[in-house]
């Protein structure tokens, strides 16, 4: 697979690193990985790289990323930096090329491909001949071979990447809790509207989707925040969903937690809502040692469930832009039609914008 | 890479960019520095798609937390915009009510080209010849202040060392050639030209901000009726920018494009927000004698006795460079240039000695009295298609009313229609007002679940309207930017701190206002028995976190004035023992204005800008 490289220019480059990266001392060398660790660590948002852009002609390839990766080194460091990855034949690396300000070398070396959406990938650099992770970027994962690679995903990528099957599975039936889309009402707006989506759409949104009958995806999108931009709170969810299970297993011994009907979900989200420690309105099942505070899982939940359900569908929640479609539907008047016609403001496919891309 | 320039401007927002456009027309070489990336607008980028983007999560980020050891806070939750500094990495730190230190992202505007002009609401209001003669109207008062026991208004209040005459001209030319819509008709200020833009047809919802208003000024006296909020936002073809309105299918302007509700801490991917990048500095971008160099960090003003020579910088690679200058104008908004101008005296003594030539640097730092009240209006409208505000009034801003009320200066007042328009908005400002504490509210509300949740929805979306008002906040010695003595910022640097509180006068103003505010509401939502109910009125002191509050408005810190004793700056915002170095943000107001103050700093820095072509 011939991987296309594209040039959006050193400024483009620039934009994205000066705030993230630039700072004070030098980067470690590759492979010191101690000291590379803890020079991520100081990094405020080093889960931006590889940057996950938008190609900058709309029209062309409206299917492709551009994903732009990114390696720091001194200004004038000779050594030869090159990417190796599963977005292109993995027996050859691409060269990074010296990004330069006004003529002068920045230190930054950076390639830019398309790749295309809903696709998650590993690479590694290769500096000097020598294979290294990416020292910027967090995600890593351990392939079959026992390997830690350095990986990414582009926008739309529905498959799970950090949350286990049974979690995602709890994890729908605590979001349906939070969010209006379980009623009747809102299932057939569902049903309606992602039958109704254009051939092209669905092709393309529904097959990724998982539980669309009742959802827009959300825990889609949770499990994405977890992989990259809040992986800070992966542990919160590993712990907690351990501790939902138990608890539930506790209050209704016959049936599969997932399989439970809803009012044991409730049951125990009001059991939450009011728990704040071990010694306040304790849960039977739950292991206090393990997480301390159920109510706060329950905020941070209750923030990623809207989050994923009316963000920008790039995030891979509100599929199909159905969360602002279900909102457009329910808040209409005979006369002026829609009161929320979120379409024109937003760009195409999803929205109808005929100016902004 | 060039390193002498006649005139280096640092920040290209509202203080910095009218000085380097003027120049450049006048055929000055001249170098602008900003930390933040230069992000386009859709038609200078090729394939026409603008890094700013119609995305929530675009103006509040997923979550971060504050790392930042040794803070009161460290560990809590945060969400910035896609172009504020991040606080781990560049906090701005204030004192709490307990003493003790607390990191906060209030206190910036916006690290990008274009500053604080690229996200702001773009609400244009000029101040009142009141607001500029502050002392001696309350010198000359027949009614005496209320709550103020000691007289401090009376000792602190400070008129400006130049009229509202003299800045009008610089109004009028602010408001054309930024591009500026609005109305003339009602304010109470002197207009000797009107420049405005036609003003789009209102949201619907506005309607009872309107007749509330009307209502209000018919109470309070004269009957000042509302006018449209002037907004930096253009609606016809600009000339002065080359702006065009987006042309539709049949050819023609389509100005309602703007209207999206994706405004107010949203850089515009069409370039019809009135940013000081599209308005003044892509104008003159191909000119020869005009640099840009965004991704740079100035770390110091460099002098030789009372002249400066240039500035030391950090490059996109975080190589350190020197740059050279005739003139040397600061404008990084006024925490960002207050601490610019210390760190520069840290390191050399010469320069400290002359900055610091009074102990006023950094003193008498200054934001609004701000607040308002809140309402579900009977109705529901689709408030997501919307420039924001869209009237205004200045009955509060009256001699009359300030006589009246024992009141030391007056307020604007306005309506908001983009908060909350838009569905995470809506979620993350429920409960909770300001950036500290954003999603707070709706985390916490358990029990808005399934069937509650609809309901919060159905009695929420479309139905929330917020009247605004703006006033002086009493300036007062205490009031400081200094340098945290241990948080340094990425590049080890100290960071600015900030010490503030309120004056018992400004919460009595406050609690005025937001009253007024408050009876917008109550008159327009119920147009028979004007009793209208409301959600709650109130005001920035009452916050958890008052201290930290700024309203994006940074002013003060570095004050001008005709006696070199009682101020840093002289009348051309020229430090007063420097030949050559000029502080152009906000830092340089003594009072802070009863109305949003970008196009006051705007129309300033054309005045300086003129000052200093009679002398290059
Ligand atoms: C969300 C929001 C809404 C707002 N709404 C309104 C409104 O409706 N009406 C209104 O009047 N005002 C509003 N404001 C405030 C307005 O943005 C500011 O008043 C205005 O931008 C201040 O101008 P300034 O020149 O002082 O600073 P800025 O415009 O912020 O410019 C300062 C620039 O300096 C750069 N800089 C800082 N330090 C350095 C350094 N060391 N080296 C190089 N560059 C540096 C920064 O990156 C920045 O670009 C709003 C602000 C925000 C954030």
């Amino acid at each position: 697979m011939a991987v296309r490289i594209f040039e959006p220019g050193d400024d483009y480059v620039l934009n994205h690193c000066t705030k993230y990266l630039s700072r004070a001392g030098l980067p470690p060398a590759p492979g010191d990985d101690a000291r590379n660790e803890s020079f991520r660590a100081r990094i405020a948002e080093a889960w931006r790289f590889p940057i996950i852009g938008f190609m900058r002609d709309a029209d062309a390839d409206p299917d492709l990323n551009l994903v732009t990766f990114v390696y720091k080194t001194s200004p004038g460091d000779p050594r030869q930096v090159q990417v190796l990855g599963t977005f292109s034949e993995l027996y050859r690396s691409i060269s990074l090329a010296p990004v330069r300000f006004e003529d002068q070398d920045t230190g930054y070396r950076a390639l830019s491909v398309g790749i295309p959406k809903a696709q998650v990938h590993t690479y590694k650099y290769v500096v000097d001949g020598r294979y290294v992770l990416d020292p910027i970027n967090p995600q890593r994962v351990i392939l079959g071979n026992g390997r830690p690679w350095s990986r990414f995903f582009t926008d739309g990528y529905l498959q799970p990447l950090v949350l286990e099957p049974w979690e995602i599975r709890l994890l729908y039936r605590l979001v349906e809790q939070i969010l209006p889309f379980r009623g009747k009402e809102a299932e057939n707006f569902l049903k309606r509207y992602y039958f109704g989506l254009n051939r092209e759409q669905r092709k393309t949104d529904m097959p990724k989707a998982f539980r669309l009958d009742d959802s827009v995806g959300e825990v889609n999108a949770i499990d994405k925040f977890l992989a990259r931009e809040e992986a800070h709170r992966l542990a919160d969810y590993q712990l907690c969903l351990r501790q939902i299970d138990r608890a539930l297993r506790r209050q209704n011994p016959v049936l599969e937690p997932a399989d439970m009907p809803a009012q044991d979900f409730v049951e125990l989200y009001e059991k939450m809502a009011k728990s704040h420690g071990s010694g306040d309105n304790p849960i039977p099942g739950w292991n206090y040692d393990e997480y301390g505070n159920p109510s706060f899982f329950l905020y941070i939940l209750r923030r990623h469930a809207v989050t994923a359900a009316f963000a920008h569908p790039k995030y891979a929640g509100n599929v199909g832009a159905a969360g602002w479609a279900y909102l457009s539907e329910r808040y209409s008047d005979p006369a002026a039609g829609t009161l929320f016609d979120w379409r024109p403001a937003i760009e195409r496919p999803i929205g109808t914008s005929a100016y902004y891309r | 890479m060039q390193d002498s320039f006649d005139v280096i401007v640092v920040g290209s927002g509202a203080g910095g960019a009218p000085i380097a456009h003027r120049l450049v027309q006048a055929g000055h070489n001249v170098l602008v520095v900003d930390k933040g990336p230069l992000l386009r607008p859709h038609y200078e980028v090729p394939g026409e798609r603008s890094d700013f983007r119609r995305d929530e999560i675009y103006a509040s980020s997923t979550e971060k937390i504050l790392h930042v050891p040794g803070l009161a806070n460290t560990g809590v939750s945060y969400y910035s915009s896609h172009v504020e500094p991040d606080i781990n990495d560049e906090p701005h730190v204030y004192k709490g009510p307990d003493g003790r230190d607390y990191g906060t992202i209030e206190g910036y505007t916006a690290q990008v080209v274009g500053g604080g002009t690229q996200l702001y609401g773009a609400v244009s209001l000029r101040f009142t010849p009141t607001d500029l003669r502050l002392k001696s109207f309350n010198d000359n008062r027949r009614k005496p202040i209320a709550h103020d026991p000691n007289g401090d208004i009376r000792r602190e209040a400070r008129d400006w060392p130049i009229d509202y005459r003299a800045l009008e001209p610089y109004y009028v030319m602010a408001e054309e050639m930024v591009g500026i819509n609005g109305t003339r008709e009602n304010q109470q200020k002197p207009f000797s030209a009107v420049k405005y833009q036609k003003p789009l047809a209102p949201n619907p919802i506005s309607s009872y901000a309107h007749d509330g208003m009307v209502e209000l000024g018919k109470r309070l006296g004269p009957g000042i009726a509302p006018y449209r909020t002037p907004l930096a936002v253009i609606t016809e073809d600009h000339p002065w920018s080359g702006r065009q309105i987006p042309r539709n299918a049949k050819g023609e302007p389509d100005p309602e494009a703007g209207k999206t509700s994706y405004v107010n801490r949203y850089g515009d991917p069409l370039g019809l927000k009135s940013s000081t990048w599209v308005a003044l500095l892509s104008p003159i971008k191909d000119k020869p004698n005009f640099a840009i160099w965004p991704n740079c960090v100035v770390t110091h003003v460099v002098s030789e006795g009372a002249k400066v020579t240039g500035v030391r910088l950090l490059d996109p690679g975080g190589v350190e460079r020197f740059v050279k200058a005739e003139i040397v104008v600061v404008a990084c908004s006024a925490i960002e240039s207050v601490r610019l101008l210390k760190l520069s005296a840290m390191a050399d003594a010469e320069f400290d000695r002359r900055i610091n030539r009074n102990p006023l640097l950094g003193r008498y730092f200054l934001t609004h009295c701000f607040g308002g009240a809140r309402a579900l209006m009977p109705k529901r409208f689709d408030k997501s298609k919307a420039l924001d505000a869209d009237w205004a009034t200045d009955c509060c801003a009256t001699e009359e009313f300030l006589e009246e009320n024992g009141l030391w200066a007056g307020a604007a007042i306005y309506n908001n229609t983009s908060d909350q328009a838009l569905p995470l908005s809506l979620f993350r400002t429920y409960g909770s007002q300001d950036l500290d504490t954003l999603w707070n509210g709706f985390m916490g509300a358990t029990d808005m679940r399934g069937d509650r949740f609809i309901d919060f929805l159905d009695a929420e979306f479309g139905r929330g309207l917020s009247i605004s008002f703006m006033a002086n906040q009493v300036p007062q010695f205490d009031n400081r930017i200094e340098l945290h003595p241990q948080i340094e910022d990425k590049w080890g640097r100290p960071v600015a701190y900030v010490i503030k509180g309120w004056h018992e006068h400004d919460r009595y103003l406050m609690d005025v206002m937001a009253k007024q505010c408050g009876d917008v509401l109550r008159y327009g939502g119920d147009p028979v028995g004007h009793d209208y109910q409301i959600e709650g009125q109130g005001s920035i002191y009452m916050a958890e976190n008052a201290l930290a509050r700024m309203a994006n408005h940074i002013l003060g810190g570095a004050r001008f004035g005709s006696d070199p004793n009682d101020s840093v700056l002289d009348p051309q915002c020229r430090v007063w023992e420097f030949d050559n170095l000029y502080v152009t943000d906000g830092a340089f107001m003594p009072t802070s204005g009863g109305a949003n103050p970008t196009l006051t700093i705007q129309a300033n820095s054309f005045r300086v800008a003129d000052h200093l072509l009679t002398r290059i």
